[in-house]
């Protein structure tokens, strides 16, 4: 997956705020959410909570973190990490680029990478 | 120097979690729960998805079984009998013995037995284990009379989920609404309520007696009605686990007393999760807590402790509850001196926040309103000043009012 997908602008997502793209769109089989951190970047994991079904695009995003709005688990924005219980399981972390102002999603291929 | 052999007691949330976060804080000692059930298991889901089948054993364990591999924690299927904490030596039932330089103590609680003249029968259950949940869906079909001795949050769980599963089902409280310490007035009385709205019969009375008469139970209540059903459940909290505690001679009262960070009144030993309770610098005794979080966080601080770095800070207290298909989440206290500010949504009550006088935020629970709830917290442990016109205000985002930084 090589081809980006574009999210939106930069203004459609306020920071502290997340956009959904549905798996329909993604074509990795689960829906990505793209978030706007308070480090003012974007990030995206897959929205689907590691713990149990919940959307993390619903999540409470702070600093870069995002708080599962069912049952608090926490991730790292970066990373995908599980920084908290109920989560034990990393999300799947998606690389975002920010090009002339667009947000850029590259599915399935990780953050790191 | 931090304690190079860790041996926790309990594998529960608590235990877990202490085994977790001391792999996290980079302890690379010796590492081993103790536990009659095996493997760490979740306890919410008992009362619901477990008791459903939606969800199998695997699915509620706290970690795969390769996580224990992977971290090198050792899960040892076995009940402690006794404790030393001078030489820090624990003996298993199986007779065997093990030492550590530091022990904690997550044993928990048994779930209380109503003490009224045939509350200890043996076919009166209680949901406590994966075993219980297990025993309780063994006994229920389509059409199985159910009475439920406590509408609190597991009795209230139990209803939704039990007449899902096509049973015929009454609860019985002494209060009603029930809840309303946790959730205030106006949103214990609709979560009451929705009860009846779907065919659960909620009794209001104290339970004086129960009789058995071979597989059909009678329930007689004070003021003289008397309820039949073939399956009783009672719900009415926990007792601590605390014999091993008090036997190797720690300080115990309704809980195994702990400081702020988890020790008991023995150097080696600490005690995290439903079988602690805190005692204050002056003396004083916190009420026991007994939610998931609690767990959790006592789990995260007994961690920082024995690796010697700095403990977690932990926020006003959360929980959650489920029940016929609302997500029900309370942060902070909802009974502490103030007043109550109402949100309403469609005209029934969906946020509920609790003010002090100097316009401090005190407590908030929430039916299906997660970031209400979210925001609540931040700004009750930030002491985010507001006004109860700001926070009346549908229109106003509680989580606006959190992004002011105190």
């Amino acid at each position: 997956m090589s081809e980006p997908i574009t999210v939106g602008s930069i203004d459609d997502i306020e920071e502290g705020e997340a956009q959904v793209v549905e798996a329909e769109q993604t074509g990795t089989g689960e829906a990505i959410a793209v978030f706007h951190a308070e480090d003012g970047n974007f990030y995206a994991l897959d929205d689907n909570c590691t713990h149990e079904t919940a959307s993390l695009g619903d999540g409470w995003v702070e600093g870069t973190e995002v708080e599962c709005p069912v049952h608090s688990a926490k991730f790292c924005l970066l990373s995908g990490e599980a920084l908290c219980m109920p989560a034990t399981i990393a999300a799947r972390t998606h690389k975002v680029e920010v090009v002339d102002d667009q947000v850029l999603l590259y599915p399935g291929m990780g953050a790191a990478g | 120097m931090p304690a190079q052999r860790v041996i926790i007691i309990g594998g529960g949330l608590a235990g877990f979690t202490a085994a977790r976060e001391l792999r996290t804080r980079g302890f690379a000692g010796e590492l081993t729960i103790i536990d009659p059930q095996g493997l760490p298991y979740d306890r919410p889901p008992l009362s619901k998805q477990y008791l459903l089948g939606t969800y199998d054993q695997e699915k509620i364990l706290l970690a795969p079984e390769s996580w224990y591999q992977d971290n090198a924690v050792e899960v040892l299927v076995a009940e402690v009998t006794d404790l030393d904490p001078e030489s820090g030596t624990v003996t298993t039932d199986s007779g065997e013995q093990r030492t550590a330089d530091a022990i904690v103590l997550a044993t928990g609680g048994a779930a209380r037995r109503l003490p009224v003249p045939g509350g200890d029968l043996d076919s009166v259950l209680t949901l406590r284990t994966r075993e219980d949940a297990d025993i309780l869906r063994s006994r229920i079909e389509a059409g199985t009379r159910v009475a439920i001795i406590g509408a609190g949050l597991i009795g209230a769980e139990v209803a939704s989920s039990l007449k899902s599963l096509g049973a015929e089902v009454t609860l019985i409280d002494p209060l009603d609404p029930p809840l309303e310490p946790a959730v205030g007035p106006e949103i214990a009385r609709h979560l009451h309520d929705m009860h009846a709205k779907h065919g659960v019969r909620a009794v209001t009375g104290v339970s004086a007696q129960i009789e058995a008469e071979g597989s059909v139970h009678r329930i007689r209540l004070q003021d003289g009605q008397s309820i039949e059903a073939d399956v009783v459940l009672v719900g009415i909290g926990i007792i601590p686990e605390t014999g091993l505690a008090e036997r190797a001679g720690l300080l115990v009262d309704n809980g195994i007393l702990v400081d702020h960070a988890q020790r008991t009144s023995h150097r080696r030993v600490f005690a995290i999760g439903d079988c602690s309770r805190t005692r204050n610098e002056d003396g004083t005794y916190q009420r026991r807590a007994e939610h998931w979080e609690h767990a959790m966080n006592t789990g995260m601080t007994v961690a920082s402790v024995i690796q010697e770095v700095e403990a977690p800070q932990h926020g006003a207290p959360w929980f959650w509850s489920d029940r016929y298909g609302v997500h029900v989440e309370g942060v902070g206290s909802m009974s502490a001196e103030g007043k109550t500010v109402l949100r309403q949504v469609e005209g029934k009550p969906s946020v509920a926040l609790r003010v002090s006088e100097e316009g401090l935020l005190l407590g908030c629970a929430v039916i299906d309103d997660s970031y209400s709830v979210r925001a609540a917290r931040r700004i009750i442990d930030r002491r985010i000043p507001m006004t109860v016109e700001q926070l009346e205000d549908p229109e106003v985002p509680l989580k606006k009012l959190a992004r002011q930084r105190g």
